[in-house]
This record gives structure tokens, C-alpha cells and sequence, in this order.
């Protein structure tokens, strides 16, 4: 594992929880736990600032406080929107949950829906 | 399929949607949008709060990204008035151009404010707010230090008395009511939102009757039923929106109150559709009609017309849902208060901070939050279940857990 992964939790804090709102290099990032998998996103979200830290988890989902905006935690991508939350990457290794900060990922909107070819 | 067309009269939010969503699922015909307004579609809810403070621009605003309108060969028609369809032959007719021939058609006129009659010189200190020209007027109409008078405490006169307050202008608020927001939250929760704003420095005159406005060489004086009368430097009337139903009228649609659709947006003719703040669509869950002013609706509506217009049975009768965001606080609602309006407490009101339980009986019936947007989609999925408000109002209870408790989990652990 290079530097540029760091470790930001342990998996027992996150199961218990299932969100975390950790900083790694100044950055807010909001850790999710569901369906057996950890995700990481940036906590602010892109609408209006609000934390998606505090957001519900919900089939598949985290959905911002806010204004409900609905985030797939695969890909961070609003459907409703068509815009992207960055995401990160994240390992986990021994009961440790490690972010790699530098892998911050916007996946692409689609701009030409996928039906209309 | 390829040579039909589609055209929706109206080009804000539901005809939007319904754009993409057809796009979403094949339709490759023709889609044209017909909006009065000089501007591709955007989004209203920034314009009494973000945008009005400066703090978004116009981009934030966008509702369909040029790029996507280009792929998708969206056709876009601003500043164009329709004056009616042809039900026959379902030609869209234009005030000024040539009428265009649809296969079908949606109604999407959304609505305009209510006004009253201000007679005076200066009409220019009298605003209204609804459009994007309308909050960039006003925009450019409020500085710190000016006195401003709102004319009815709703949802935009109080978004509005909100973000004007941090803009250091000098807000006064009247209302006829005795509680502003009292209809559609109830007395107790009416009361929270009176003393967020008399803490923030609004001045709020609720049980006050408007008498006249007039305008003189350099103001407006608002005549209040109390024999009062203020000075102010600008106005803004907020009192309600009418239904857009010209057009419709003029194309032989039933209007009663807006255009009148079934659960699906489909009027009583064939190939004509109404969604959005003007459509009054039959609701199983409220058993009547109803017709609702939310952006939340305008979206279902638009994506639940574009499916009846492509054939397909996409009802939509999600319990309303909307938010409100004023000073720091986000304000939201799901499902409809009680008779009463009583309500059980999760959380703390003193710290505006808490979800308070609409209950009929013991069924949840509703929720109003003030920052605990979180536990809106929870409440969205217990309405109509019977919960002891001991177990509600438990901070200890995890709402998601009372769903478990009654039915295999749905959610994601």
C-alpha cells in the first residue's frame, strides 16, 4: 500500500455508526457503510454546502439533508440532477479504513442519455 | 415513432422534466418547449434565496446543461405566448408565429402572482416575485438600509424577508392571518416559524389586514386594517399564485381551479397533458383532486406525463414533500399536518433543531423539520403507520428501525 493511502477509521467505529465524518489533508469526507461495503464521498455536498454526513442511507443511496438530493453510492451520480458527488477511493485492510485523498473521482453526467442513440 | 412530435406549452420545471425523461426512454421524435419567458429553462427555488442574495449566478440556475440540449436535439422556443391548441388537430397555435402540429401536447403554464391594484406614480417600487426578471429587478432593488414591506407571509414572502434581512435591508411583514404559515403547518408550528423571524429581526404583523397601497414620488405607503400606516421604500406583494389556464380554456379544456387531469396528467382529451403547479391531478392518497405549487410535484408530474404520453401506466402519488431555506435554517415538510396541527417533538424547537410528528390518532399523517432534513425520508416511508409518539419523539429510536419493526428491510443496512 503506497503513502498516498491514509488510514481515516476503523471498520468496528463504521459498522457501529454506519457514517463517519472524517478530514484527511483538510478535506471533509464522509465515510458510509452499507450493504457490506465502505464509501467514500466528499462531505460537502454539491447543491447547497449541507453535509452529507448527516444524510440517510437508502437503497443503495446516501440522500443529502438538505434538499434530498439522492447520491448513488456507487458513483456519486444524481439521477434526478444529472450531477456527480466526488468520490473517493477506499481500501480496507486488518479492520483498518483507508482513503486515498489523491483518487478523488467525479464520474461523468450523462450528457447524451444512454436510451437516445 | 420517429416522426412524432411533442411539445409542451410552458418551459419551466415539469416541461423540463418531462424532456428528459422521454429522451431517458427512447423517445427519439421531435420535442419542442414553448416558454413565454425570454430564458431556456431554470430553476425557481434559488430566486427568493440564493440568487436574490447574489450568492449564485446564473448557471445555478440551469435546469437542462446546453451540452445535453445538443445531444438530445431539444428545440427551445422562449419569449412565445401559445394561444391555444386546436383539440382536433392538435396544432399548437403562437401569438406571432406559425403553429406547430403535435402529436401531443402538455400543459405546463405553471402560474402567475396574484396582484392587487397599487395606483401611484411609481409602480416601479412595487414587485412581484415569480420569475427570473423578477428577482433580478428586485435584486437590484434591495440595499442595506432600505425599508422593505412584504405583503403576506407564505413561503416566498418569508424566504424573502429572510434573505433580504442578511442583506441588511429593514423587513417588515404583514400578514392577515394570525399565524403565518398556520394553513398548511398548524398553529403550533405557525408559532416556530413567527419567532424565527421576529428573532432575526423581521418585523411580522400577523392578524393585519392590508387596506391600500399606493406609491408617491419617492415610496409606497402600505394602509394597514389597524389604521397604521407604513412607509416603505419598495414592496413585494406575495399572496398566491394563479393557475396559468388561458390557453387551456381557449383549447376546450375542463378548468376548475387549474387544468384537470387524471392521476397521470392526462386531460379529458386525447394527447393533452397537464403537470405542475397547474394541473390538478386526481390523488388516491388524498382521495380528491389536487393541485400543488411544489417543486417536488412539478417533477414527479413531469416525469409521470412523458411516461402517459409514451403508453406507459407511471402514476405518481408520492406524499408532498417540499423545503423551505431561511437565515441558517432548512425547513421541510413531508405529508400534511393534522387536523389540529399538534405535534410531537424529536428534537429540540428552542434550538431549531428538531422533527415534529403530525399525528392523526396514533397514524403518522406528516412531518415538519427544521434542520433535520435526515429523517425526512424515513418519516416519507412510516405515514399512514400507527407509532406511539413516546417511541417517535425517543431520540434513542432509530426511526429506520420502526419500519424493520413492521416489514422486511428494505434498507440498506
Amino acid at each position: 500500500m503506497t503513502e498516498d493511502w491514509i488510514a481515516v477509521a476503523t471498520t468496528k467505529d463504521l459498522t457501529r455508526r454506519r457514517k463517519l465524518r472524517v478530514e484527511v489533508d483538510g478535506a471533509a469526507i464522509a465515510l458510509f457503510h452499507a450493504g457490506g461495503q465502505v464509501y467514500a464521498f466528499d462531505d460537502v455536498c454539491i447543491h447547497q454546502d449541507r453535509s452529507l454526513f448527516k444524510g440517510t442511507l437508502w437503497q443503495g443511496k446516501v440522500i443529502c439533508p438538505g434538499h434530498q438530493w439522492q447520491f448513488d453510492l456507487e458513483t456519486g451520480h444524481e439521477e434526478d440532477q444529472d450531477r456527480c458527488q466526488p468520490t473517493y477511493e477506499v481500501r480496507v485492510d486488518a479492520d483498518t479504513i483507508y482513503v486515498n485523498p489523491r483518487a478523488r473521482r467525479v464520474a461523468a453526467a450523462t450528457t447524451a442519455e444512454e436510451a437516445h442513440s | 415513432m420517429t416522426s412524432r412530435t411533442f411539445v409542451t406549452i410552458g418551459a419551466g420545471q415539469a416541461a423540463a422534466v418531462a424532456a428528459r425523461t422521454l429522451r431517458r426512454r427512447g423517445f427519439d421524435g421531435r420535442i419542442v418547449l414553448i416558454g413565454d419567458e425570454p430564458h431556456a429553462p431554470y430553476q425557481r427555488p434559488p430566486l427568493s434565496k440564493e440568487f436574490l442574495a447574489g450568492s449564485e449566478g446564473l448557471d445555478s440556475l440551469t435546469l437542462l446543461p446546453q451540452k445535453w440540449l445538443d445531444n438530445n436535439d431539444i428545440e427551445i422556443v422562449t419569449g412565445t405566448t401559445v394561444t391555444r391548441v386546436d383539440p382536433a388537430s392538435r396544432s399548437v397555435e403562437l401569438d406571432g408565429a406559425a403553429p406547430i402540429l403535435a402529436d401531443a401536447v402538455l400543459f405546463a403554464t405553471g402560474g402567475r402572482p396574484r396582484t392587487v391594484p397599487v395606483p401611484g406614480p411609481r409602480p416601479d417600487l412595487v414587485h412581484y416575485l415569480r420569475t427570473l426578471d423578477d428577482a433580478r429587478r428586485l435584486q437590484h432593488a434591495l440595499a442595506p438600509g432600505k425599508r422593505l414591506v412584504v405583503v403576506g407571509a407564505g413561503f416566498i414572502g418569508l424566504e424573502l424577508a429572510a434573505t433580504a434581512t442578511a442583506m441588511g435591508v429593514e423587513v417588515t411583514v404583514v400578514e392577515a392571518a394570525p399565524i403565518p404559515l398556520g394553513g398548511i403547518l398548524g398553529e403550533p408550528m405557525g408559532q416556530v416559524c413567527m419567532r424565527l423571524h421576529r428573532s432575526n429581526g423581521v418585523d411580522l404583523r400577523t392578524g393585519t389586514p392590508v387596506d391600500s397601497i399606493r406609491t408617491t414620488a419617492d415610496g409606497v405607503l402600505v394602509e394597514l386594517g389597524d389604521n397604521t400606516t407604513l412607509a416603505a421604500d419598495l414592496v413585494v406583494i406575495g399572496i398566491g399564485i394563479e393557475p396559468n389556464v388561458t390557453a387551456a380554456a381557449a383549447s376546450g379544456l375542463r378548468v376548475d381551479n387549474g387544468i384537470v387531469v387524471d392521476a397521470q396528467g392526462r386531460t379529458d382529451l386525447p394527447n393533452i397533458f397537464a403537470a405542475g403547479d397547474v394541473a390538478r391531478r386526481w390523488s388516491d392518497r388524498a382521495g380528491r383532486h389536487v393541485r400543488l405549487e411544489h417543486f417536488d410535484n412539478a417533477n414527479k408530474q413531469g416525469v409521470a406525463a412523458a411516461n402517459a404520453m409514451l403508453g406507459r401506466d407511471a402514476v405518481n402519488d408520492d406524499a408532498p414533500w417540499f423545503w423551505s431555506d431561511q437565515y441558517t435554517q432548512n425547513l421541510q415538510l413531508i405529508g400534511n399536518r393534522s387536523a389540529t396541527g399538534e405535534v410531537a417533538i424529536r428534537g429540540s424547537v428552542d434550538d431549531l433543531d428538531f422533527t415534529a410528528f403530525y399525528l392523526d390518532g396514533d397514524t403518522v399523517c406528516g412531518a415538519f423539520t427544521i434542520d433535520r432534513g435526515e429523517d425526512v425520508m424515513a418519516v416519507r416511508e412510516l405515514l399512514g403507520r400507527r407509532i406511539d409518539p413516546a417511541v417517535l419523539t425517543d431520540e434513542d429510536t432509530d426511526l429506520w428501525d420502526l419500519l424493520d419493526a413492521e416489514e422486511p428491510a428494505e434498507v440498506v443496512a
